[in-house]
């Protein structure tokens, strides 16, 4: 069931249009990877998503309330971490934990816990009463990411969560994103990590100058690009030009390139299902597989593929 | 306590809490008004004719202390649009009707919670306090607090640039505080020009000084015969600013005129 749809929501500013007519649902309880490069639109959507900005046109409906008509509605249903930690230098992390919990409606006697539990498992705690001043990039971020841990909102929307994080408090905080979908919540992960939003995502939609290019889920968008699945096989014996026949009789091969006389290197689609298929052709052929290598396809593929750049040049003046 | 009255209750103490974290600025703050007592009051007190006018000045600094502080909530705000905090306001589940009372209330009640303090010392030195008097004026303080606090926020929201907010309050003060009765008594603003003494006569600052001067028992130099007049003007003063701030202050929001 959808607990987002919108319809045709844009935002022009002069004559740019930061998000052009978007349309999108996503369903309760997922967690929706929204990527794109810097300047794609992510932000300013969802910025209009949380009723922080009015759309020039459109709307969208969030749980049963429509952004233009009920957004004080709205905005009792979600949370919001923002890209770039939202604090003056004077705050505390206790401060705005605290002040964040005591908005959201948490009791006196829970929200102490939790302002401890949370500010705690983000390595926090030591640090509560420094300035924000007093904090590195990185502090700044799990401060703001705590925001979102603490209320857990209906719908919470992250907007590049592990930004600036190590790779240890990256990993913690992806446990927690889930965490916080296992127990009811929907996700929306704006981010132009690709790893990031390949291993969150439930479902994906690639924004690019403002449109929503594609939209489905991780696996199904990498299946979509032709020969997006590598295989290297190494044999024990050479390869004939009448075994490369055999192997393009599988629907699944897209191409074939030798590099060696023993080395094949085969792009395809649905690895999984055609790989064993081979493998018993070249058993049946009497070639034994001395060794084999997959690589399947990136979200960065996915996203060179439907926009024709990759993701740094799009960062650098294609978005 | 309601749900409603909760959220804004909270807008008001976050306010608070914030304005007592620069505490490098209450501390100046407050050995200026010491100062401006034990060194300027007592000297120049001494170069002017004016019956006590040391009393006199001491509660016209007090005024003049909850003006400039009232007004730090229109430079909150600019602190705030830069660090992108006021985005983190707006995505709040408060409305934002309560955002915007919130801040005019916190504006002026923190105001009052600073100053408060120092009007005690104000009290002390001019020494005389008739009770009842004082109470209305207290109350009448506080209106202006909040009235202030509205003319701030209603300024921050119309200028775009801290920069210009920052020039026109300096102008803004150089003008409000120097055409009223918080430095000296109407008389004598009078003989110097009639103009001046026209507009220091419908200053908000007057009425709050001469309220207080009138609470605290100095109504002789003052010669306030009737205090309803300022005690209107006050609360005509407050409820044009915290009503007309609200409803600017909300169309800014809705119009996204703070980006």
């Amino acid at each position: 069931m959808a607990i987002i749809s919108i319809k045709d929501l844009t935002k022009t500013f002069g004559n740019t249009a930061a998000v052009n007519h978007l349309n999108l649902s996503i369903e309760e309880g997922e967690i929706f990877g929204l990527l794109g490069p810097n300047g794609a639109g992510k932000t300013t959507a969802i910025l209009m998503l949380a009723t922080v900005i009015r759309p020039t046109e459109g709307t969208a409906t969030v749980g049963e309330y429509d952004i233009r008509k009920n957004p004080d509605k709205v905005r009792a249903l979600l949370g919001i971490a923002f890209q770039e930690p939202k604090m003056l230098w004077v705050s505390t992390p206790w401060d705005i934990v605290n002040f964040h919990a005591k908005v959201c409606g948490l009791s006196t006697q829970d929200r102490k816990r939790k302002v401890k539990e949370i500010l705690d498992a983000l390595e926090m705690w030591e640090f509560r009463h420094r300035t924000v001043h007093a904090l590195s990039g990185g502090m700044r971020k799990r401060v703001e990411i705590a925001k979102i841990l603490i209320q857990r909102p209906k719908i919470a929307i992250v907007d590049e969560p592990t930004a600036q994080i190590d790779v240890v408090g990256k990993h913690k905080i992806w446990k927690m994103l889930c965490e916080l979908r296992d127990q009811g919540s929907t996700i929306i992960l704006a981010t132009n990590e690709l790893y990031e939003a390949d291993v969150l995502s439930d479902r994906v939609g690639i924004l690019h100058r403002g449109q929503l290019i594609v939209c489905d889920t991780p696996k199904k968008l990498k299946d979509s690009i032709p020969g997006g699945d590598i295989i290297d096989i190494k044999l024990e014996k050479e390869v004939t030009a009448k075994d490369i026949e055999a192997l393009k009789d599988f629907e699944e091969v897209v191409d074939i390139h030798q590099p060696k006389p023993d080395n094949l290197r085969l792009h395809l689609n649905k690895v999984e299902e055609v790989v064993p298929r081979i493998m018993n052709l070249l058993m049946k052929k009497n070639m034994p597989v001395s060794s084999i290598r997959m690589s399947e396809p990136s979200l960065d593929d996915v996203f060179s593929h439907f926009t024709g750049l990759t993701i740094e040049e799009a960062q650098k003046g294609g978005a | 306590m309601t749900a409603l009255t909760n959220k804004l209750f909270l807008v008001v103490e976050r306010d608070i809490r914030l304005f007592f974290q620069y505490k490098f600025l209450i501390i100046m703050r407050g050995i200026w008004f010491v100062s401006q007592i034990v060194l300027f009051g007592l000297i120049a007190s001494r170069m002017v004719s004016v019956t006590d006018y040391f009393q006199y000045y001491v509660a016209g600094l007090s005024v003049m202390m909850l003006y400039s502080t009232a007004l730090f909530i229109g430079f909150d705000i600019y602190e705030e649009a830069e660090h992108g905090v006021f985005e983190y306001l707006l995505s709040l589940p408060v409305s934002r009707r309560q955002l915007v009372l919130g801040r005019s209330i916190g504006g002026g009640l923190r105001a009052f919670i600073y100053v408060g303090p120092l009007i005690g010392v104000a009290l002390y030195v001019i020494g005389a306090v008739n009770p009842l008097n004082f109470l209305i004026a207290f109350f009448t303080l506080f209106l202006f607090a909040f009235g202030v606090s509205g003319m701030s926020i209603t300024i921050a929201v119309i200028i775009k640039s801290s920069d210009r907010f920052d020039i026109l309050m300096g102008v803004l003060d150089a003008l409000i505080v120097r055409l009223s009765t918080a430095m000296y008594p109407l008389a004598i603003v009078q003989q110097a020009n009639p103009f001046y003494g026209g507009l220091t006569q419908l200053n908000p600052v007057s009425f709050a000084s001469d309220l207080f001067r009138w609470g605290t028992g100095l109504e002789a130099i003052i010669s306030l015969n009737n205090p309803l007049a300022p005690l209107l003007g006050i609360v005509a003063f407050f409820s044009f600013f915290t009503f007309v701030g609200i409803i600017i202050y909300d169309k800014r929001i809705e119009g996204g005129g703070w980006q």
